[in-house]
């Protein structure tokens, strides 16, 4: 068998009294698409942020392409390098131009040559379809352009996994299709992903395995056949219809759209 | 009124050589205070244990003390530590670490005000927090912190003017210098106020120009006008 790309065991993470993390284990193949749901504050962001240890686990640990990191040890700068982040809030740099957001963590954390980062830069905003907003500032960008723009970012430093902390939900309805086209696209070139959405149409359509979070844990976890029409346990099925109910929009247009 | 014009014309040789020591003790210890404010902001906000206790203890007591008290403390009291130092490098220093501390809490309030979200983008891709606030946090910070700064160069052109109290020839001293020899305290007292005026209002507008240079559109509250 090939060593899953990433490899979550018994997570914890508390903050303060509050338990989030409670021994969350999952593994991510390399290609996959994962797509986490979850009820709010059930630690789906905390656990992203886990991955790349902008939160600290309290303990349990996370193998990535088959080495385990070490948060005293390793760089964590490399390890980061290695796995994208894109936000809810899209987090622009706002003091650079689209062009420059792409290009500055290829220039300042890789170190390549400054022109050879703007290049690369237009090349990744080629691929977001954005080639025409290089020079906008991310205030001169709507919802969608940002999110483009922060995907460009993230694939820039040529990343081996891509994290998406609910990319979508920040956006006006008619600006989430965009973001997940380019979602889609970048599944279908092989990019593994983990993504956390309650887009039910994206799930559906493009995930390989849809994890259900609840009370710190994986509670279910499955194929989008399987968490769609039959999963396990009862619950699932309820939140499911949940959020397909509460975003019809979202899941009609999801489905459609992409 | 013609009478008025003359007196000026005769005093304005003095009272500019006063602007420019003025200016100088001014620029001086703008520049003194933003190398140690900026840092001291850093660790104040960065720092921890011992090195934000220090950057505390610091700035709450440059702000908690009168400057007079500082200037006199380095003119007058360095000395019986055996260290003396000239009348305007002293003004300079201490007008300078007094403006440190009142520019640290400028550069603290704008990079607090940065959205923590920046950060966390910054080291997501890789930078180190060193590289985040170097790249991407202090680029921001000092575009927000530059109309408080502009206070700041407003207040220290007017604050050196207690460098005369250790007889600094800047242009309040001289002003009292022309005043004991022409009796008019009156006039002298005028001139001297209405070349504070010039000078500020000339300073305004360039910290104005400066601010709309380096805007960048729908960043800078101050400047959304402009878009
Ligand atoms: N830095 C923090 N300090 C303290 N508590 C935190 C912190 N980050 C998250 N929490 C708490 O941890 C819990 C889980 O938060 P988290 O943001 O991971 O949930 P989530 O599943 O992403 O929720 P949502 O769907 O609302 O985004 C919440 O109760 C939250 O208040
Ligand atoms: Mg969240």
């Amino acid at each position: 068998m090939v060593e899953p790309i990433l490899r979550i065991e018994n997570l914890y993470k508390n903050f303060g009294d509050v338990e989030v993390l409670k021994g969350v284990s999952l593994t991510v193949e390399e290609g996959e698409v994962v797509v986490i749901i979850g009820p709010s504050g059930t630690g789906k962001s905390t656990l992203l942020r886990c991955i790349n240890y902008l939160t600290v686990p309290d303990s349990g640990d996370i193998y990535f392409e088959g080495r385990k990191i070490e948060y005293k040890q390793d760089n964590l700068s490399i390890v980061r390098q290695k796995i994208g982040m894109v936000f809810q809030e899209f987090n622009l740099f706002n003091h650079l131009t689209a062009l420059q957001n792409v290009a500055i963590g290829p220039s300042k954390v890789k170190k390549i040559n400054k022109t050879k980062a703007l290049e690369l830069a237009e090349k990744e905003l080629l691929r977001v379809g954005l080639q025409d907003k290089a020079d906008h500032y991310p205030a001169e960008l709507s919802g969608g352009q940002k999110q483009r723009v922060a995907i460009a970012r993230a694939l820039a430093m040529d990343p081996k996994i891509l994290l998406f902390d609910e990319p979508t939900s920040a956006l006006d309805p008619e600006l989430t299709g965009e973001v997940l086209m380019v979602m889609k696209d970048l599944a279908l070139d092989g990019m593994t992903m983990m993504v956390v959405s309650h887009e039910m149409g994206f799930a559906r359509e493009v995930s390989d395995k849809i994890i259900f979070l609840e009370g710190g844990v994986v509670s279910e976890m499955g194929s989008p056949e399987k968490i769609f029409n039959n999963p396990d346990k009862e619950r699932t099925l309820e939140f499911v219809s949940k959020i397909t109910r509460l975003g019809p929009i979202d899941s009609s247009r999801g489905g459609s759209d992409i | 009124m013609r009478e008025q014009i003359a007196f000026f014309v005769s005093i304005f040789p003095a009272l500019w050589e006063g602007l420019i020591v003025s200016l100088k003790l001014s620029a001086g210890a703008l520049i003194l205070g933003f190398t140690i404010g900026l840092p001291m902001a850093l660790a104040r906000t960065y720092g921890k244990g011992i090195v934000k206790k220090i950057a505390i203890a610091y700035i709450e007591t440059i702000r908690g003390t009168p400057m007079v008290v500082q200037l006199f403390i380095i003119y007058f009291g360095l000395p019986d530590l055996g260290i003396l130092i000239d009348r305007i490098p002293a003004a300079i220093i201490a007008l300078g670490i007094n403006s440190s501390a009142y520019q640290a809490e400028y550069f603290r309030g704008a990079i607090q005000s940065i959205d923590s979200g920046q950060m966390m983008a910054a080291e997501a891709l890789g930078m180190t927090k060193k590289q985040a606030v170097r790249h991407i946090i202090l680029p921001q910070a000092l575009r927000i912190v530059l109309p408080p700064w502009s206070n700041e160069v407003i207040y220290m052109v007017k604050y050196t003017s207690v460098a005369f109290l250790i007889a600094v020839p800047e242009l309040m001293a001289r002003g009292k210098m022309i005043i004991s020899w022409t009796f008019k305290p009156l006039e002298v007292l005028f001139w001297v106020g209405v070349i504070y005026v010039i000078v500020l209002s000339i300073i305004a507008k360039i910290v104005d120009l400066v601010e709309l240079k380096i805007s960048i559109p729908g960043f800078q509250m101050s400047r959304e006008d402009h878009y």
